[in-house]
């Protein structure tokens, strides 16, 4: 149990800097997933915790001492592999007790440390088998087993789900987090998939080019991103995005989409938008707070010719376009139209988005 | 399955073509056997017998004395089988000792200048093995190990490690890094990672180099027939010799069959003991 602090930490290859300047504070028992896309650096961070890569610049502290200098043997961490990584040679019974022996414990404590982990984990069965006869969730399992028996101070996860098929994947999430409830440990989890950081995390790190866009709570990176990365990268489909300008007065804001379509700010947003009057603005909005036609405060109808249509069960996505710029919408399959028709839709400008075209931060914060 | 298939619903062609290239197979392997058997059956018949012209294959006499008469070539040959395989044992136990490190070095360390230093050491395998065959001896001589069992170990251990020392880099290769920073993150040392994870895992690349210094030391014949002088420390294959160019010049046919047999049968059982390593050795990181 402890709290994981990194200071300004940079890796880097050559001139090439992998990871360039990450500074985090996780707290005792916080569960915070690193997300982003691929070379995005999160890896790169999750490794140079676990002391499997040379940290270049700055600092890394697990409790109130720097780990800089000490070996990832030494640091009282555990590891949850991409590919698992369990020996093959050794029975699940002995690739758990691996890392206990080397710690040279009493042979009875092992093997009651070993019986508690397999009975938590539902692998006591499993435990003189060889890791090539076990199912992909089965390894899986062992090697969170491997990972809890030693009790460390954090738990690291490098895209552990990856390998699995997508019903697992599910299972085995809520697994992991049902775990982390009945053993809280301060863990770092690593994934790709946005839909993993945000139902596992306590806090969601995303990462782009080896920096950090946002550090927040999973509900807070889906309204309020703070800036046009995290917004495109959080929330499935992604927000649609069209060059606009912010005209009017600071009582009367309205968006000027390049075709000429006029949006009227609701007052309850105008506030964060005034000090931007009259400068061009990436207009950001989610699929979902687009509808079909609605008469709500706030809501904006726009007219459009619909080019697509994706039923999906419960929702359908519509795609359309607005000026040059194509959008998507989630709607009610029950609204859904039809493709190549004309339709009324409604934008919830209470959920709209701005961005600096240049810098590409939000200017709401 | 495959008995399934092979029993039912394949067309005659197809079943003709495997009997052919089954009988095609057998013939190959009688081809390749028959001096083995040859060399046997020679060499359990009375002495008289294995001269015989026209000669039998087998013989209804069976005999010892062919065996017993090697005995007496020079100081007998279990004392040339002793020396052979406290030799091959020598060399096998140096060339792992050696080669494994070197290989877990090359495979799973960076260091400068590895490249080059890879390139040199496999480069020694260029080198054909007579033409330092003179300074080999002056140092052997300067060193005090001439006419000696050790000074030949280290012979063969030398010109066994460049190929050793590939096939062990290879085995490391083919090792998932992802284990070794497992172990590292369990807290193993370099050595609890060396021999609990990488040595049982590389364990086929170990039989294969064990079965490549076994053989090579088990079969050489110059190098022994160079650096040793004195009787007593000869090897099997100098026996041989001895057995062959007997007094006049008759070769002791009999004998000399006895003698290939004995020097012939650890080779085999060992090849056949060690196949299963060998072959996954051999072709460990061809395919990911």
């Amino acid at each position: 149990m402890a709290r994981l602090q990194l200071r300004n930490v940079v890796k880097s290859y050559g001139i090439h800097e992998a990871v360039r300047g990450v500074s985090l504070d996780i707290d005792d028992k916080e569960f915070v997933v690193f997300v982003g896309p691929s070379g995005c650096g999160k890896s790169t961070t999750l490794r140079m915790i676990a002391g499997l890569e040379h940290i270049s610049r700055g600092e890394i502290a697990i409790g109130d001492e720097v780990v800089n200098r000490l070996g990832p043997g030494k640091r009282d961490i555990a590891m949850v592999f991409q590919n698992y990584a369990l020996y093959p040679h050794m029975s699940v019974r002995e690739n758990i007790a691996f890392c206990l022996e080397q710690q040279k414990l009493p042979k009875a404590e092992i093997q009651q440390r070993i019986a508690t982990a397999a009975e938590t984990l539902h692998i006591t069965e499993l435990l003189d088998r060889r890791p090539g006869q076990l199912s992909g969730g089965q390894r899986q399992r062992v090697a969170m087993g491997r990972a809890i028996v030693r009790n460390p101070k954090v738990f690291l996860f490098d895209e552990p789900l990856s390998n699995l098929d997508a019903k697992l994947r599910v299972k085995m999430r809520t697994e992991i987090k049902r775990l982390h409830q009945l053993i809280p440990t301060t863990t770092v989890y690593v994934t790709h998939d946005q839909v993993e950081a945000m139902t596992m995390a306590d806090r969601v790190v995303v990462m782009n080019k080896g920096m950090v866009e946002q550090m927040d709570e999973p509900q807070k990176l889906y309204l309020k991103p703070a800036s046009k990365f995290v917004a495109g990268f959080i929330g499935s489909p992604s927000m649609n995005f069209l060059p606009a300008r912010l005209a009017g007065e600071a009582t009367d804001l309205h968006l000027v989409l390049e075709d000429g379509t006029r949006l009227a700010v609701p007052a309850s947003r105008a506030d964060d938008f005034k000090h931007h009057l009259n400068r061009s603005v990436i207009f950001g909005i989610r699929p979902e707070s687009i509808s079909s036609h609605c008469d709500r405060p706030g809501w904006v109808p726009i007219d459009a010719a619909v080019d697509l249509v994706e039923p999906l069960g419960a929702t359908s996505m519509v795609y359309f376009n607005v000026g040059k710029t194509g959008l998507c919408a989630s709607i009610d399959s029950e609204f859904a139209p039809k493709a190549r028709t004309r339709l009324p839709f409604s934008i919830n400008m209470n959920q709209m988005h701005l961005f600096d075209p240049e810098t590409e931060r939000s200017l709401a914060c | 399955m495959r008995k399934l298939t092979t029993l039912h619903g394949r067309p005659a062609s197809e079943r003709l073509g495997d009997a052919a290239l089954l009988l095609i197979s057998l013939l190959l392997a009688i081809f390749f056997l028959m001096p083995i058997v040859w060399s046997v059956a020679n060499s359990f018949k009375p002495a008289a017998e294995a001269l015989a012209n026209p000669v039998a294959l087998f013989s209804k006499a069976f005999s010892l004395e062919n065996y017993r008469r090697l005995e007496d070539v020079g100081a007998g040959w279990y004392v040339y089988a002793a020396n052979s395989v406290l030799i091959a044992l020598g060399t096998i136990v140096l060339t792992v000792l050696i080669a494994v490190p070197a290989g877990y070095g090359f495979a799973k360390f960076r260091f400068p200048g590895q490249s080059l230093i890879f390139v040199v050491v496999m480069a020694t395998m260029m080198i054909p093995f007579q033409s330092i065959l003179t300074p080999l001896f002056l140092i052997l001589k300067f060193l005090g190990l001439q006419n000696n069992l050790f000074g030949l170990v280290l012979v063969y251990t030398t010109f066994q490690l460049p190929f050793s020392i590939f096939m062990m880099r290879n085995s490391f290769d083919a090792i998932p890094s992802a284990l070794i920073e497992a172990a590292r993150i369990d807290g193993a040392s370099q050595w609890a990672l060396l021999r609990r994870i990488m040595m049982p895992l590389a364990l086929p690349g170990v039989a294969t180099v064990a079965m490549f210094a076994f053989l090579n030391s088990w079969n050489e014949f110059l190098a022994a027939l160079i650096f040793l002088s004195d009787q007593n420390k000869f090897t099997l294959p100098i026996m041989l010799v001895n057995v062959s160019s007997g007094i006049y010049g008759i070769i002791d046919w009999g004998a000399l069959q006895a003698g290939i047999t004995v020097t012939m049968f650890p080779c085999i059982v060992l090849f056949l003991a060690l196949q299963r390593y060998y072959v996954r050795g051999l072709t460990a990181g061809a395919v990911k």
